[in-house]
């Protein structure tokens, strides 16, 4: 059902953003809504439960590039892998720690994604030129994960312990 | 087998998360599927979500820009009218030359021509990943929209459709790095192919010999010789030319004639019966 809510929340997101990307366009970055997702399911959720939502936000950000290859549910799984194992080093769950977080995965997202398609793809030195917009991508989602905190914690709250700290 | 499948199922579902859908990318080689179920259910859902979005974004902004541009209406009034006059004249001579040209065509018995009428489209968003550059349209399948449809305004040349369904379709923006359209030098008639660069911003003409003549401000136009544009639609001005001191090929930096980032209404071209007939014989 969270996971459900989440994907839903990823659709409305991916929406908000085709819209206002259409409005300022195409050479302003983007914000990664998808990775914030996925970065919050890593630090909450269970492995499954986690794996399967960072799965299918993914692969709704693939349909919504407009040739859907597979690359992001791949790309996706694996950052929420990276991202929970980071987690147990670090904490992911303050508001300021899961802003960081999803800054730092949104770099590994971008990355690998342009890595993958400039290994497959023919054409792709144009694609490379893009990677200069990484940096203000991950602040841009780090600022935005803030933001979406308050929200993600209402729909996956996690377990509390007496001083309201989330665990 | 089964007590190993449930003790071992997580790090088996997670490893098939990962693996198909990264094995159905590399055997494509990047490039996109058909749209399955899911996809059209997707693309359902989001795009009445979309259009209604942008209804609300324009309804602003045509608001601020409707008070913005009271200011100085009457000074852009006057020059509007000296532009018309000129448009007006330069139409006729257009208007001749059109005459003349059907008249050759006729002689020579040319044979493309368009196959059903074009289609007026309003774009409701871009995609949200800056790896490619497309936007979606709101009409698809039912419209009559078809993938390799050429998308153009009247400023010239946008891109081409590379996914339609139901109601809604992707237009590959001429910008993207797999975007290319055989073109021509307006003035001095060179050909050569016009590259998205992936910057957002421009494009290249490759295949353009070192010695051949283009200069800054040239206008590109499209040559027809893809099979999908059809002939002398404007592509954009040349913004540069070096010539490396190796290699046989120039390097032309293109303008596009279109705010690409910023057209909220399109034109979709029919197919033409060469571009037709082009495509029967690719699939083959």
């Amino acid at each position: 059902m969270k996971g459900a809510l989440m994907v839903a929340l990823a659709l409305v997101l991916l929406s908000i953003e085709a819209v206002l990307v259409r409005t300022f366009g195409f050479e302003v970055t983007r914000i990664d809504v998808t990775v914030v997702i996925i970065v919050f399911m890593a630090v909450r959720s269970t492995t499954i439960e986690g794996a399967i939502t960072a799965f299918t936000v993914d692969y709704l950000l693939d349909v919504f590039t407009g040739r859907p290859s597979g690359l992001f549910p791949a790309l996706g799984v694996l950052v929420f892998l990276l991202a929970r194992a980071a987690a147990q080093l670090l904490d992911g769950k303050s508001r300021l720690g899961f802003a960081l977080f999803s800054a730092g995965a949104t770099v590994g997202h971008s990355l690998a994604a342009f890595l993958l398609t400039w290994l497959t793809s023919k054409n792709a030195d144009g694609r490379v030129l893009s990677l200069t917009a990484v940096p203000v991508q991950a602040l841009l989602t780090g600022v935005t994960a803030a933001l979406l905190y308050p929200l993600l914690a209402k729909i996956e709250p996690g377990e509390r312990v007496e001083g309201g700290r989330f665990v | 087998m089964f007590s190993f499948l449930n003790r071992y199922r997580e790090p088996l579902l997670v490893g098939a998360l990962i693996i198909v859908p990264l094995i159905s990318f590399l055997s494509r080689g990047g490039r996109g599927r058909e749209p399955n179920f899911i996809d059209r259910a997707v693309l359902a859902l989001s795009a009445p979500l979309q259009s209604a979005l942008t209804f609300a974004f324009t309804g602003v902004s045509s608001i601020v820009d409707g008070y913005v541009a009271l200011r100085g209406a009457h000074e852009d009034a006057t020059q509007c009218h000296g532009r018309l006059a000129e448009a007006q004249a330069e139409l006729n001579s257009l208007t001749e030359a059109k005459a003349e040209n059907q008249r050759l065509k006729e002689a020579l018995n040319f044979v493309e021509r368009a196959s059903g009428p074009s289609i007026t489209a309003r774009v409701i968003g871009l995609n949200a990943t800056p790896q490619f550059q497309s936007f979606r349209i709101n009409r698809g399948e039912d419209d009559g929209v078809r993938v390799g449809m050429p998308v153009v305004t009247p400023k010239g040349v946008v891109g081409q459709v590379v996914r339609a369904v139901g109601s809604s379709a992707d237009v590959m923006v001429m910008l993207d790095p797999q975007s290319r359209i055989g073109a021509l030098v307006q003035r001095s008639r060179v050909r050569g192919t016009v590259v998205g660069a992936g910057d957002g911003q421009k494009m290249l003409l490759d295949f353009v010999r070192r010695e051949d003549d283009i200069t800054d401000g040239d206008v590109v136009v499209t040559a027809g010789t893809d099979g999908i544009f059809p002939r002398g639609l404007v592509v954009g001005s040349v913004k540069g030319v070096s010539r490396p001191t190796v290699g046989l090929f120039l390097i032309g930096q293109i303008e596009p004639a279109v705010d690409l980032a910023r057209v909220e209404e399109v034109l979709i071209l029919p197919v033409t019966e060469l571009s037709a007939m082009r495509a029967v014989e690719g699939a083959r």
